[in-house]
């Protein structure tokens, strides 16, 4: 235990092996894969965990680096190294990923294309561990990047889905807008502190100006807006519910949107800098919260009303970084992981089961699915806040550090509080309750899909319980349970709750009376306040518009007529010295003396012409 | 005027007909006055006390090496010459705007 | 210019205009046969060159070697080639300017670049004896002797391999 905390690398390597021996293996046997798969889950839960009690006893897991690329500038190195907010870390990714692979043996059961699935499950493990232990920022891109790579080829693991292709391209090119700002901030802060490991950093950040910090800090924060789905780059997570529901699970809900929250308390001594970067942090943050849980009071799809809600709730997180408490931010990180996960992994059983992803056509699924319908319920209270589950502490925090720091957001926030406990109960009734909409008969999945949801409820309604220590073991700013905050919060919640149960009680009408009466404005919230369109016309458009001039006037005009110039006058000039090459020896002969002769002239006169050339000096 | 110009002028000419002559045989001939003149520069050149710090080579010397120079020649000489009428032998060409192999395939 | 005329600007005098006649009949003559007595002209002027720089046994040699030697096989050849090519005795050239140019501009490259280092009058100099030649060649110059000894052979052999390596 004491070695694995020391050595926190294994949990990247060990997921890495895995992935390579399931790519490798994998089609020995149906079970092979899962179990290499559960296999590097547990290594990272279990790294996690000796670093969480290497922490709490006192005391700092080693640390190490390896110099890669010395170079003028400074030496890039890269190594691990761990404290409590990587224990921290390493323990959501590795539980949760722990359940998404169990569950992942039932879900995934009869997929051909399993074998690439636990592969690739296994290397994001790898990516995302060494994200987490990684000393510093050249080790965290690396993995930020693998990641990316990940979550692209499982997004559209169902290859013969244009949707999911079509998804994969977005969320890649998408992300790419946030990794070129994390790079860029990266660059500058190696050219100005020479340094890219975390405690090297620390030691210099004060000796730099406030400007560069600014900078730098607003590009990392892109680069964890693209990552954690923020506005106005949250446009791919939607999308990328095309993938499998587990991936959604872990990817797209727990573990990699949730690396932006990371990088920035990562990086924290640079926020605490640029205060200019944090109020940026926390508008992104209240308004993506805000406007996201808005979308998803309007969804029909169970899996886009969980993708909002991801992003809503990571805009939570922004908010609680924005207003400077990174430990709170963390802590609904990790509340958020667990019952996020859990919905989705329910959702996913109620899919499976229902074979439908349409709310309208739901319904009724209570009976038949009893395992999933409690664990569901468990989440659902946790994401609307509700007393006394996680979700409650967390948010509750986060209401209270930004209604002290910023009372209009803080409003808003609360706003939204109200609106995520509406449509928590919206879906839930629409899913659970009423009049059974579909011919298939609710049944429950197997055990390796009902045990899962109900082993994460657990933690989604104790952590809360765990704020204190756990914050205080990431070493962040503790911050109390505030009654008259929490009163408020449990109020709205409740208020949103009751609304969205009257509302819906009788089924998906609601909504179409909603859209009948609200006529054009659904529609815009419906397609995300059509900020897709708004991409295609102010980004896509322009730059294939773009590339289409470049390809018709620059590579064909330009280069094209360069190659062939080239081209041509090559065959130009062979034609004319051809006619040397006559076969006439002594025209050969005669060549050879021309050349003599111009040699010998040279070097007869080579010293006046050195003179000549030199100016007589 | 002196020797320098003669041998000069005999090289020009037998450069001349190597460049110009169509008969193989014709060819070798000024290739023979070539080697002729630079033979007599060399002996004449090799006696003159301004082109070396020594004050000219001993005639002894320059005699030694004129006789090498010679033998080598007529050595190449006979080598061309065999070559020559093998050439001829077998491909019935003696003009050198015939035995264009060079470019073409025989 | 009034030259001196002593008994070796009468040898140099005769020596330039025999030799460069010659010349300019080997390298201009349409008939095999005058090429052939041409050139043997050039050559003994070419061993009277060597008698004018005093270099009596030099002289000897080219006189064995290239008049009693070289064109005699130049003569085989002429016979060998005629039989061959009968009916074809006259020898053609392709006069043509970038050969001049290249002729005269070689020769005029070389006298310019000696014009400034040769003096007109040439120092006299000692016969050397043969004894001296014999000291000097089996002497010092004994390597080089070998040497050229094991390339006349080679010569000689290769001469037979290419005339008699095609015997029908």
């Amino acid at each position: 235990m004491m070695w694995l905390a020391d050595n926190a690398w294994v949990a990247v390597a060990l997921p890495a092996l895995f992935a390579l021996l399931v790519a490798l293996v994998g089609r020995a046997d149906r079970l092979v894969a899962p179990l290499l798969g559960i296999g590097s889950a547990a290594s990272v839960l279990l790294s996690g965990i000796a670093v969480l009690l290497t922490v709490a006893e006192g005391r700092t897991p080693a640390a190490a680096t390896i110099r890669w690329l010395p170079s003028e500038e400074g030496i890039l190195a890269i190594g691990w190294s761990a404290d409590g907010l990587v224990g921290s870390m390493l323990v959501v990714v590795g539980f949760v990923s722990l359940m998404v692979m169990v569950y992942s043996a039932g879900y995934m059961a009869a997929d051909e294309g399993r074998v690439r699935y636990y592969a690739l499950l296994s290397l994001f493990l790898a990516a995302m561990s060494l994200v987490v232990v990684s000393d510093g920022l050249l080790g965290l891109f690396i993995g930020w990047e693998l990641m990316g790579v990940c979550s692209y080829l499982l997004i559209g693991h169902w290859t013969i889905k244009p949707a999911a292709a079509a998804a994969a391209k977005k969320a890649f090119l998408v992300t790419r807008v946030g990794d070129v700002g994390l790079l860029a901030g990266i660059v500058l802060l190696w050219s100005h502190a020479g340094a890219l490991d975390y405690e090297s950093l620390a030691a210099v950040i004060d000796t730099l100006s406030p400007d560069i910090l600014t900078t730098v800090a607003l590009l990392l924060a892109v680069g964890a807006i693209g990552k954690s789905a923020q506005f106005p780059l949250h446009i791919w997570l939607p999308d990328a519910m095309e993938g499998p529901t587990p991936v959604s699970a872990l990817i797209h809900a727990a573990t990699m949107v949730a690396a932006g929250v990371f990088l920035i308390a990562r990086t924290w001594p640079i926020y605490e800098l640029a205060p200019l970067a944090t109020y940026v942090l926390l508008g992104i943050g209240v308004a993506t919260a805000l406007g996201a849980a808005l979308v998803a009071c309007v969804q029909t799809d169970i899996k886009r009303v969980l993708a909002f809600s991801t992003i809503s709730q990571l805009g939570f997180m922004f908010a609680a970084l924005g207003a400077g408490y990174w430990g709170v931010a963390m802590f609904h990180l990790v509340t958020h992981a667990a019952f996020k996960s859990l919905l989705f992994l329910a959702a996913g059983s109620v899919i499976h089961s229902s074979g439908t992803q349409d709310l309208r056509k739901m319904g009724g699924l209570r009976k038949g699915m009893q395992f999933t319908f409690e664990a569901w319920t468990f989440g659902a209270l946790a994401l609307a806040g509700i007393f006394p589950t996680s979700g409650f502490f967390s948010k509750d925090k986060i209401l209270y550090i930004v209604t002290s720091e910023n009372l209009p957001a803080g409003a808003l926030l609360f706003l939204t509080t109200a609106i995520t406990a509406y449509y928590v109960a919206r879906v839930t009734v629409l899913v659970f309750f009423g009049p059974r909409n579909s011919r298939k008969k609710p049944h429950e999945t197997g055990l390796a899909m009902s045990i899962p949801p109900l082993i994460l409820a657990i933690p989604a309604v104790g952590l809360g319980y765990l704020a204190k220590p756990s914050i205080e073991l990431m070493a962040a700013e503790y911050v109390g349970f505030d009654l008259p905050v929490a009163l408020i919060a449990t109020g709205v919640a409740l208020l949103g709750v009751a609304i969205g149960v009257f509302l819906h009680r009788s089924g998906p009408s609601a909504d179409i009376a909603f859209e009948r009466r609200l006529g054009g404005v659904w529609g815009w919230i419906q397609a995300g306040y059509r900020l897709d369109s708004v991409v295609q016309k102010s980004v896509s458009r322009p730059s294939l518009g773009l590339a289409r001039a470049a390809y018709r006037h620059i590579d064909r005009d330009l280069v094209d007529r360069a190659v062939i110039g080239v081209g041509s006058t090559a065959n130009f000039l062979g034609e004319r010295l051809r006619r040397l090459q006559n076969g006439d020896t002594q025209w050969y002969i005669s060549m050879g003396f021309i050349g003599l002769i111009v040699l010998y002239s040279l070097s007869v006169s080579w010293d006046r012409i050195h003179v000549w050339l030199t100016g007589g000096g | 005027m002196n020797f320098v110009l003669v041998a000069s002028i005999l090289f020009g000419l037998g450069l001349y007909g190597v460049l110009s002559r169509r008969d193989v045989i014709a060819v070798l001939a000024s290739v023979e006055l070539m080697l002729g003149a630079a033979t007599v520069m060399l002996v004449g050149l090799a006696g003159l006390p301004s082109l070396s710090s020594q004050g000219g080579a001993d005639p002894g010397t320059i005699e030694a090496t004129g006789l090498l120079l010679l033998v080598m020649a007529a050595a190449a000489a006979a080598v061309g010459l065999a070559l020559l009428v093998a050439i001829a032998r077998s491909t019935g060409r003696t003009r050198t705007d015939e035995l264009t192999d060079v470019r073409d395939r025989p | 210019m009034i030259a001196e005329f002593s008994a070796s600007s009468i040898a140099f005098w005769l020596l330039s205009a025999v030799s460069i006649g010659s010349a300019a009949v080997v390298v201009f003559t349409r008939d095999v046969m005058r090429l052939a007595i041409s050139l043997g002209v050039f050559f003994l002027t070419v061993a009277g060159w060597y008698l004018y720089f005093t270099h009596a046994f030099l002289a000897v040699a080219q006189v064995f070697l290239y008049a009693g030697g070289v064109l005699v096989l130049v003569l085989f050849a002429i016979m060998f080639l005629r039989r061959s090519k009968a009916g074809e005795p006259i020898l053609e050239s392709r006069h043509s300017t970038d050969s001049v140019v290249i002729a005269v501009g070689l020769g005029f490259l070389v006298v310019m670049s000696l014009r400034d280092r040769v003096p007109i009058a040439l120092p006299q100099q000692a016969f050397p004896t043969t004894t001296e030649l014999a000291d000097i060649l089996l002497g010092p110059m004994l390597p080089h002797l070998a040497a050229v000894s094991l390339l006349l052979l080679v010569a000689c052999v290769s001469v037979l391999v290419v005339f008699g390596g095609e015997r029908e």
